[in-house]
């Protein structure tokens, strides 16, 4: 996947109902790599604090000596954070409203995380 | 902990808390420092202080070379196990300047974000302004002593 394609991705996951915004992030320094969302969303703080999350549940994960987490489903009140593991750092997030279309976005973060290699 | 200005306590101990970051360093753009965290020798502090407020300097002027006049939000330095942070920000007592280290368990999207809350902060909890005292040579000593003690204890 090159650039443009990482754009066309973003589009298609923000397409969905619901979808605040989409991002490929480098969970190393928590920089937004690619975006694509509503002027509202704060962007470069999603990507900090996914890349916080994606860090912790790493450590997490390491104490409990279980597997590396490729996924994490943030569920809240009033909204979701699912962020999908691509290459090294490199990691999908979509922000979502709570009756966002999560099923279909889990699918195609997949799909998209697993491309962008 | 060591702050010169008590009202810079506590949003640095949030933007510490937040960010995971190890040192932090605020200091004025001349060089002058108002709080520090991490800095165990005061000469680290004071060549710290005087480094960062040279590169901030440099790179304001390397912005104006560049055609950025309103210059560059912030300076990073990664490094494989650190990385430093340093970025200017504005306050009713002029221009300060944070330089903040931190870890791999911290990120610069992280520093980032929890250092712009942390210039909002003290830009809110500053109080007004009081006429600068003048500095007498008899009184000079003193709150040299004062301010050294303030920032790195006793003894």
């Amino acid at each position: 996947m090159n650039p443009e394609e990482w754009s066309d991705a973003l589009r298609q996951l923000t397409g969905i109902t619901g979808v605040l915004g989409a991002l490929i992030i480098s969970a190393d320094d928590g920089l937004v790599v690619a975006e694509t969302a509503i002027d509202e969303l704060a962007t470069a703080d999603v990507a900090a604090l996914a890349a916080a999350l994606v860090s912790r549940a790493a450590r997490c994960t390491a104490a409990m000596r279980s597997a590396v987490p490729s996924s994490i489903h943030l569920l809240a009140e009033q909204g979701a954070v699912l962020a999908v593991a691509g290459p090294p750092p490199l990691w999908l997030v979509a922000v979502a409203r709570h009756d966002a279309e999560l099923g279909r976005l889990r699918l195609l973060l997949r799909d998209f995380a697993g491309a962008l290699r | 902990m060591r702050v010169l200005e008590p009202w810079v306590a506590a949003p640095l101990t949030e933007l510490l808390g937040e960010s995971g970051a190890r040192l932090a360093l605020i200091m004025t753009s001349a060089g002058q420092v108002v709080a520090q965290h991490g800095f165990t020798r005061s000469l680290d502090v004071m060549s710290a202080a005087a480094l960062g407020a040279g590169i901030l300097a440099t790179t304001g002027e390397l912005a104006n070379v560049v055609g950025a006049p309103s210059g560059f939000g912030a300076v990073v330095h990664q490094g494989g196990q650190q990385g430093v942070w340093l970025a200017g920000f504005d306050t009713p007592r002029g221009r300060w300047i944070g330089l903040v280290v931190f870890g791999p368990e911290s990120s610069i999207g992280l520093v980032r974000l929890f250092f712009a809350r942390f210039a909002e902060q003290v830009a809110r909890a500053a109080p007004p302004l009081v006429p600068v005292r003048e500095v007498l040579a008899e009184g000079f000593e003193r709150e040299l002593d004062q301010s050294l003690r303030a920032l790195f204890g006793a003894g």
